[in-house]
C-alpha cells in the first residue's frame, strides 16, 4: 500500500541505490581526508600571492636555468617545472628566493584506490554510470528527504525545530538527516554534474586561442619584467605559465589565470590572444572544488561529516522502515455492501493495524465491516455507523492517506441517515494533539445525516488500553459486544518469572488492594516497569505498574472490577500462592536520575509505581506527591508507605485532593493551580513531572500544565515532553 | 728487484682499471627539450609513454612515461609488454598525465652514440575506452631533422624536439 508518494519514492530511491551511495560514501568520508592532508603541507608561504607574475618569475629565473612551467594549486602552493641537469623536475618552490621545498604531493595509494573505487566502482565506464545514477538518485532521496521533514515538523518554518522522539531511529534519522541535507544535496548536484561531464552531455568546451603568425612583433624588444601582464597580476591569480617552448618568436608564453587564458609575445610583450574561460569551464572548477573540498580545510570536513552520514541514514532508515507495521486492507464486504464502514487516516501504517484489529472483529461478531482510506471516502449505500481513525500529522495536518477526505466529505453527501465516530491517534508530545481528528468531527458533524455518536476520543502514544476503553464505550453505544485484541508490538518482555504473595492489603469498600509479591527468579524490574499478567490461557494481558520496594519485593496495587478476570484471579490468590508473570520494561517512566525535583501525580491505584520510587529515594532528592482519590478512608491502604517516606524525608510532600469529602469535587488537576509556583520551578529547572492513573485525569493534568506554559513560560507544553520532563503512564 | 716489478704491475693494472672504467663512464649523455601537443579529442587523459626504438625497431629503454596511474599502463600494449618484461623502474620517469588540446613539455636525455644511429623515439598513446596508437608519433634520432615538426595519428597532435641549453 502506497501510504504516502513521498515516503514511498524516498525508500525506493534508497533502497535502488543504498549499495553504490554505501560504497562512494565511506570511500567519500576517507577521500575528505586527502585534500586536509594536502593543505596543512607546509608550503604556503605567506604574503606570497601579494607578489606579481614579474617579481615571481624574476626570482625564480635567477635560480634556475630552464623553467618550463610555473603553476599555482588550489592549496596556494606555488610549484615549478624545470630541467634540472638535462631532466624534468617538478617541485614545490618559495616564490621570493625559488628555493625548492619539496617534491610535488603524490597521490598515497590508499587515496588513488579510494578515488577509483569511488569514481567507477573499479567497473570503468559501467561503474562510472553507475555512481553517476546513485548520485542523481542521491538528489532525489535528499529532495523527498526534506519534504518529509518538512511535513513531519508541521512547515517549512518549523523545519529546525525540536524532534519528537519516537525512538532511537527514528529520532537519528531526522536529527541527522538535517544537518547533513545541506552537504549531501551539494555532493549529489556536483556528483551528477562531473559525470555528466564525463560523459559529454555537458559539453567540456575547451579555450581554443588562435595566434596570428603573419602579425607576430619581433620588437620593440622589452624585459619581460616590464610586461604590463606580468607587472600587474598579482601570484594569487595564477593557474599556470608555461615559458615559451623556445626563444623562437613564434613561441609564446601561455599564462591561464582563474578567469582567462592569455598569450603573450615573449619579445614585445603583446598580448597576442586572450580568451575569458567559458562558463561551462568555470561551474566545472566549481563543482570539482564543492565536490571534493580541494583547498579548504573547513569544507572538506563538512564534507566528510556528510558522507559520513549516509551509511548513519541508510541503516537508520532502514530500521524505520522494516520497524514499522505492515499491513494490507482486505475486504469480504465492498463499499456497498458494508453496513458498518472503518476509516483510516494514516502516515506510517501504525494506526491502521489499530482499525483493522476492530474491523476484525467486528467481522468475527458477523457484522458487515467495510475498512478503506480516508482518501476513499464516497458513497457509501448501506453505511449506517461510520467509524474514523486517524492520526494527525506534523502541525495538525490530515496525514497522507486522508489528504482529500474534508473535501470528498463535502463532495460525496450520504443519502441515508448514520452516525459516527471519531478516535484520534497521536502523541501529546505534539503541539497539536490530534488536530485532524476534531476538524474530521467538525466535517463530519455538517455533514448531510450524520449524527455524532460520541465526542472526539483521543489515543495517546498508541495505547492499546486507550482504545480499547474507547472500543467498549462505542460498542456499548452501538449495541455491540466486541473485545479487541492486542496488537503483537514488538514488546521487550523477559520470559514469565514466579512471584510468592507475601501479603495483601485490602479497603473492601473502594475495591482496591495491594499485593506484595517476592520475586523468586530472574527478573529484574525497576519501579515503573510492568507485571504483565495472563490469569488464564487464551485471557488478555492486563498490565501494572510495578513499585519496587526492595531487590526481592514488588508492590502492585489493584483495582477491582466486579467481572474483571485478571483483578479477580489476582484477589482470590493467597498468602504464599505463586502467580507466574511476565515483566515489561517501561523505560519511559523510570525515576529520572538527573532531575533535581520531582512531582508525582496520581490518582488511585496509580500510586503504585510511585510508592517504589519513593522506597528508593535513599539521595533524598526533592519529592512531591500528589494523590487523588474518593475518601480520606482510601488513603489508609497507603498510610504506612507514606508516614514512613515522610519521616525518613524521602518523600518532600504529600498532597491530597479527596472528591468526596467536601459538596463540592476536588480532583487533583485543582491543586496544580494552587500550587504553580512549584509547578513552573520544576518544568523551568529541567525537573520531572510523571503522572499515573486515568486517561480522564492524565488529560486534566496535562490541560492544566498546557495552560501554565501557555501563561508563564511562553512555551508549549510539548516543549517539556520532548525533554522527557513529563512522563505519563495512564489507563 | 721484486719491489719494482709489483710497482710496474700495479701501475699497469691500475692504468688498464682506469682505461677500462673510464670507457664506461666516457658515454656523453645529450638532452633534448621536447613539447608533446595533444588534440582536442574527448574523453579521459591520455597515456602516453616515450620509448627509445634501437635500429632493429625493437624497444631499447623506457625515456618518459605521461601517466600517473600504473593501473592502466597495461593499456598501452606493446610498451607494456617490453616494459613489465624487464621489470623497468618508471617511478623516476613518470609524470602527469594530460588531457585533450593541453601541452607537455619536457626534457629527454639520450646517449650521444645513439644520435645518427639508426635509433628512434616513439610515443605510443592509449585513452581509457578508446583506441589505442602503438605508434602515434615517431621521430628518427638524427641531429639534423630533429627539429622538424612531427604530426602524430592520435591523440598527439605534433611533436617538437630542440637540444637543451
Amino acid at each position: 500500500m502506497i501510504v504516502s508518494v513521498w515516503r514511498y519514492s524516498h525508500l525506493l530511491f534508497a533502497i535502488i541505490s543504498s549499495i553504490f551511495l554505501l560504497i562512494a560514501s565511506i570511500t567519500g568520508v576517507i577521500l575528505a581526508v586527502e585534500p586536509i592532508s594536502n593543505k596543512i603541507e607546509p608550503y604556503s608561504i605567506s604574503g606570497a600571492d601579494a607578489l606579481s607574475l614579474a617579481e615571481t618569475l624574476e626570482n625564480l629565473n635567477a635560480k634556475y636555468e630552464e623553467i618550463l612551467a610555473v603553476s599555482r594549486d588550489r592549496n596556494g602552493f606555488i610549484s615549478v617545472t624545470a630541467i634540472l641537469d638535462g631532466k624534468n623536475e617538478a617541485f614545490y618552490v618559495d616564490p621570493f628566493t625559488g628555493e625548492k621545498l619539496g617534491a610535488l604531493l603524490q597521490k598515497k595509494p590508499l587515496f588513488q584506490f579510494a578515488t577509483n573505487l569511488h569514481r567507477s566502482l573499479f567497473l570503468k565506464s559501467t561503474g562510472r554510470f553507475l555512481i553517476g545514477l546513485a548520485s542523481f538518485l542521491l538528489i532525489l532521496i535528499t529532495i523527498s528527504g526534506i519534504v518529509l521533514i518538512a511535513k513531519r515538523q508541521g512547515g517549512y518554518r518549523q523545519f529546525f525545530a525540536p524532534v519528537v522522539r519516537e525512538n532511537f531511529s527514528q529520532y537519528n534519522h531526522v536529527v541527522y538527516a538535517r544537518f547533513s541535507l545541506i552537504p549531501l544535496l551539494v555532493l549529489a548536484i556536483t556528483g551528477v554534474y562531473l559525470s555528466l561531464l564525463r560523459f559529454d552531455v555537458i559539453p567540456d568546451t575547451q579555450v581554443a586561442l588562435q595566434v596570428d603568425f603573419d602579425s607576430i612583433q619581433e620588437e620593440p624588444f622589452k624585459e619581460y619584467t616590464e610586461f604590463d601582464l606580468f607587472k600587474t597580476t598579482p601570484l594569487s591569480e595564477l593557474r599556470e605559465l608555461e615559458y615559451p617552448f623556445s626563444e623562437f618568436v613564434e613561441d609564446y608564453y601561455i599564462i591561464r589565470l582563474k578567469n582567462k587564458e592569455v598569450y603573450l609575445n615573449q619579445v614585445t610583450g603583446d598580448v597576442l590572444a586572450e580568451e575569458k574561460y567559458p562558463t561551462v569551464q568555470v561551474m566545472s572548477s566549481w563543482a570539482t572544488v564543492l565536490h571534493t573540498g580541494e583547498g579548504s580545510i573547513l569544507w572538506s570536513i563538512v564534507l566528510g561529516l556528510g558522507s559520513l552520514a549516509i551509511p548513519f541514514l541508510t541503516v537508520t532508515g532502514f530500521i524505520v522502515y522494516f520497524k514499522r507495521p505492515k499491513t494490507k486492507i482486505k475486504n469480504t464486504y465492498n463499499k456497498n455492501e458494508g453496513t458498518y464502514v472503518v476509516l483510516v487516516g494514516t502516515e506510517g501504517g501504525t494506526t491502521l493495524q489499530f482499525a483493522q484489529e476492530f474491523h476484525k472483529q467486528l467481522l468475527s461478531i458477523g457484522k458487515k465491516s467495510h475498512l478503506a482510506l480516508m482518501n476513499q471516502y464516497t458513497h457509501f449505500k448501506k453505511m449506517e455507523h461510520l467509524i474514523v481513525i486517524t492520526a494527525t500529522y506534523g502541525q495538525g495536518e490530515a496525514p497522507a492517506s486522508a489528504e482529500k477526505f474534508v473535501q470528498l466529505v463535502k463532495k460525496y453527501p450520504q443519502k441515508q441517515a448514520f452516525d459516527f465516530s471519531v478516535v484520534g491517534f497521536g502523541s501529546t508530545a505534539y503541539p497539536n494533539f490530534c488536530q485532524f481528528a476534531y476538524e474530521t468531527h467538525e466535517v463530519l458533524e455538517a455533514s448531510n445525516n450524520s449524527t455524532a455518536l460520541q465526542e472526539v476520543f483521543t489515543v495517546n502514544d498508541q495505547s492499546f488500553e486507550a482504545f480499547n476503553n474507547w472500543c467498549a464505550t462505542w460498542s456499548k453505544k452501538a449495541g455491540l459486544n466486541i473485545l479487541l485484541e492486542k496488537p503483537k508490538l514488538a514488546t521487550n518482555s523477559l520470559p514469565p518469572s514466579t512471584f510468592e504473595v507475601i501479603n495483601k492489603a485490602e479497603i473492601p469498600e473502594d475495591d482496591t488492594f495491594l499485593l506484595s509479591l517476592k520475586n523468586l527468579n530472574g527478573s529484574k524490574p525497576i519501579s515503573g516497569d510492568l507485571l504483565s499478567v495472563i490469569p488464564e490461557e487464551g485471557a488478555r494481558e492486563r498490565l501494572y505498574s510495578i513499585g519496587k520496594l526492595n531487590a526481592e519485593t514488588l508492590l502492585i496495587s489493584i483495582r477491582r472490577h466486579e467481572q474483571g478476570l485478571c483483578s479477580n484471579y489476582l484477589h482470590q490468590l493467597g498468602q504464599n500462592e505463586k502467580l507466574s508473570a511476565t515483566v515489561v520494561g517501561n523505560r519511559n517512566f523510570h525515576f529520572p536520575k538527573n532531575a533535581k525535583k520531582t512531582i508525582f501525580i496520581a490518582t488511585g491505584t496509580g500510586i503504585g509505581p510511585f510508592l517504589g520510587m519513593i522506597k528508593e529515594n535513599t539521595r533524598k532528592k526533592e519529592i512531591h506527591l500528589y494523590w487523588g482519590a474518593r475518601t480520606t478512608n482510601s488513603f489508609n491502604l497507603y498510610k504506612d508507605y507514606i508516614d514512613k517516606a515522610l519521616q525518613d524525608g524521602k518523600l518532600t510532600n504529600f498532597k491530597t485532593a479527596y472528591s468526596r469529602n467536601q459538596p463540592e469535587k476536588i480532583y487533583v488537576q485543582h491543586l496544580i493551580q494552587r500550587d504553580k509556583e512549584l509547578f513552573l520551578e520544576v518544568l523551568k529547572k529541567k525537573g520531572c513531572i510523571m503522572i499515573c492513573g486515568s486517561i480522564a485525569m492524565q488529560k486534566e493534568v496535562l490541560q492544566e500544565l498546557q495552560q501554565l506554559c501557555n501563561e508563564h513560560l511562553g512555551k508549549d507544553l510539548s516543549h517539556y515532553q520532548n525533554r522527557k520532563q513529563i512522563k505519563m503512564d495512564c489507563y | 728487484m721484486k719491489n719494482s716489478i709489483i710497482k710496474t704491475v700495479s701501475t699497469l693494472g691500475l692504468a688498464s682499471a682506469f682505461f677500462v672504467l673510464s670507457s664506461f663512464v666516457k658515454e656523453t649523455e645529450v638532452s633534448y627539450k621536447c613539447m608533446i601537443q595533444m588534440t582536442n579529442y574527448t574523453g579521459e587523459k591520455a597515456y602516453v609513454v616515450v620509448s627509445l626504438i634501437n635500429p632493429d625497431g625493437t624497444y631499447e629503454k623506457t625515456l618518459y612515461v605521461q601517466g600517473d596511474d600504473k593501473e592502466w599502463f597495461p593499456d598501452l600494449k606493446n610498451w607494456w609488454e617490453f616494459s613489465d618484461g624487464t621489470k623497468e623502474n618508471v617511478d623516476a620517469i613518470s609524470g602527469a598525465t594530460i588531457g585533450n588540446g593541453e601541452r607537455n613539455i619536457i626534457s629527454l636525455g639520450f646517449n650521444a652514440a645513439h644520435i645518427d644511429a639508426g635509433y628512434k623515439v616513439r610515443f605510443e598513446s592509449a585513452v581509457e575506452n578508446q583506441e589505442y596508437y602503438a605508434v602515434d608519433a615517431e621521430i628518427p634520432l638524427n641531429s639534423a631533422t630533429i627539429k622538424e615538426k612531427v604530426d602524430g595519428k592520435g591523440y598527439i597532435r605534433y611533436i617538437r624536439m630542440v637540444p637543451n641549453r
